[in-house]
């Protein structure tokens, strides 16, 4: 009897663990966007998302094909510029993230 | 001072050195271009940044952009504006001011709603999780960040402030650089300035090399028949060492003698006299550099783990490996990556997403890509450029430069002079703005 009261009891109980446990749920948050960490190493001469207004080339919303196809060309230069240099820092499925999160930039 | 006054300073401060900070710009960016912090991300905690430099303020900001307005970032800073060393050495040549190398905080505080809180710390309590600060108060933080920057050793002889202000090293970006300009301004034609550099880990890799250019360049136009000797405690160049090898021995031929391998024993500050390996030098004007160390809260607080000077931390998050929950970013880490303004910048990036990704109860980046870049003025009107990527390597554990992605100009242009400025003004903004 008094087994089975705690069992009940501990019934009872359930469903506020598990609502609880949906409440954790509910905070678990969305991953950070795709290729947002890499493209910040633009942000310090492209500006916050690539929207320059001060400095060099705006990259946000440009077509995620010319970003790649731009920085893939920059990697080549025989008297390599220093954003020429830079590019060849990254790989191309890098390259690729970090054209795909510009032009996804408003 | 209280708070209050000192939000009060910062703002207007802000307003007045946003304008006079950024007065190269054509234009400044608009709030919609700067991004705004998001409301429902999810995500909260406390997060504490100690020091307002380029890696403190970038970590503010970032952490809000990135974590939106559920978490809560306050920003110790003890002085009420920041003097960018970026730029500094042309202090020297009268190109630019000190008033415009000043950033205010304000920005941050109104666009991003940081909490600016002006401050001395005291201590730190890894363990209770909070932060004292020298009036009394506490912040408690789920996550601290230190970024307090460098501070010097002593070089015998100029132990006194008397002294050291007679021969300044004028790497900190301040009164020191504005003695030092006055100084060079007093020289009379045939003079000496003596400069010497410490060994590595310094801020700035290229920094010393380029004082040396400018202060050639400078005395060459004013004060003929002048001499910078630079005596350098490396074996040799340590950063671009083509575009510094050209401007020695060729562009700035004849004025600067350069000497690698030097050691300072003691400098006499009233007789201008430096002791060294290669004799007892005399000179019109002594630029001493010292030896560097992480920043005193660093240091005082149990987390200068590497040699007793610098922070051991994780790069995948900057967590540091002598106190859980506490983050070091900037010249205080101890990293395989230069000790400089653009790369603090990116280390902070990494920290902010770090942090924002443990609160939320993720993992951080496993791969992160850091960069290094910066121009160096090598005459009045011309420069080079230096740039670096690093990559994390999962086996040693650290950033390693990627094969093939580093290097210098070929050659000084003054289409690399007139660029330094729009990066320093991009950089900036982002930092500050």
């Amino acid at each position: 009897m008094n087994r089975k009261i705690s069992r009940l009891r501990a019934l009872l109980w359930l469903p506020i663990a598990l609502a609880s446990t949906c409440v954790a749920a509910q905070t678990v948050t969305t991953a950070p966007p795709a290729g947002r960490l890499l493209a910040s190493n633009c942000f310090q001469c492209h500006g916050f998302n690539g929207k320059s207004s001060i400095g060099f080339e705006r990259l946000a919303g440009e077509s995620s094909n010319e970003i790649y196809k731009e920085l893939r060309e920059m990697r080549t230069k025989s008297r390599p510029d220093i954003m020429d240099m830079h590019a060849r820092g990254y790989s191309d499925a890098q390259i690729r993230l970090i054209a795909d999160y510009l032009s996804k930039q408003r | 001072m209280n708070r209050r006054d000192f939000f009060r300073l910062a703002s207007m401060a802000g307003a007045g050195v946003s304008a006079a900070g950024l007065s190269g710009l054509v234009r400044a960016a608009t709030p919609a271009q700067l991004g705004t912090v998001p409301t429902n991300t999810g995500i909260s905690g406390r997060v504490v940044v100690i020091g307002g430099g380029m890696a403190g303020a970038t970590v503010a900001k970032y952490l809000r952009l990135w974590g939106g307005t559920g978490v809560a970032v306050t920003l110790v800073e003890r002085e009420t504006t920041y003097a960018s060393n970026i730029l500094s050495n042309l202090v020297l040549n009268g190109q630019r001011t000190m008033t415009s190398l000043q950033f205010g905080y304000s920005n941050l505080a109104t666009r991003y709603g940081i909490r600016l809180v002006k401050g001395d710390v005291t201590a730190i309590d890894s363990v209770g999780h909070s932060v004292s600060l020298a009036d009394g108060s506490k912040l408690p933080y789920d996550r601290l960040v230190v970024a307090p920057g460098i501070d010097f050793d002593t070089i015998p002889g100029l132990e006194t402030a008397a002294a050291q202000a007679k021969v300044p090293h004028a790497w900190k970006a301040g009164p020191q650089t504005t003695i030092l300009r006055n100084q060079l301004v007093a020289m009379k034609p045939g003079g000496v300035f003596v400069m010497t550099i410490p060994a590595k880990p310094y801020r700035c890799p290229p920094g010393p090399y380029e004082r040396a250019c400018v202060v050639a360049d400078w005395l060459k136009k004013n004060r003929a028949g002048s001499k910078v000797i630079v005596l350098d405690a490396n074996p040799g160049i340590t950063a671009e060492p083509l575009a510094f090898a050209n401007a020695f021995n060729v562009v700035h031929k004849g004025v600067i003698d350069y000497r690698p391998g030097a050691v300072i024993n003691s400098i006499d500050a009233s007789t201008m006299t430096l002791n060294t390996n290669f004799g007892n030098l005399q000179a019109n004007v002594i630029n001493a550099i010292p030896a560097h160390r992480a920043g005193k809260v660093i240091i005082d607080n149990g987390l200068a783990n590497v040699g007793g000077r610098w922070a051991g931390v994780d790069v995948l998050t900057y967590q540091s490996t002598a106190a859980p929950g506490i983050h070091v970013i900037g010249d205080a880490a101890a990293t395989t990556q230069p000790k400089a303004g653009h790369i603090a910048n990116q280390e902070a990036k990494i920290c902010a997403d770090a942090i924002v990704r443990l609160l939320a109860g993720r993992s951080p980046d496993p791969s992160p890509i850091t960069n290094s870049a910066c121009y160096s003025p090598i005459t009045s009107d011309t420069a080079s450029w230096l740039t670096a990527v690093f990559a994390y390597d999962p086996v040693s554990g650290s950033m390693l430069p990627v094969p093939g992605a580093s290097g210098e100009a070929t050659a000084r242009s003054q289409d690399n002079y007139k660029e330094m400025f729009k990066w320093f003004n991009t950089l900036m903004e982002d930092s500050f703005a």
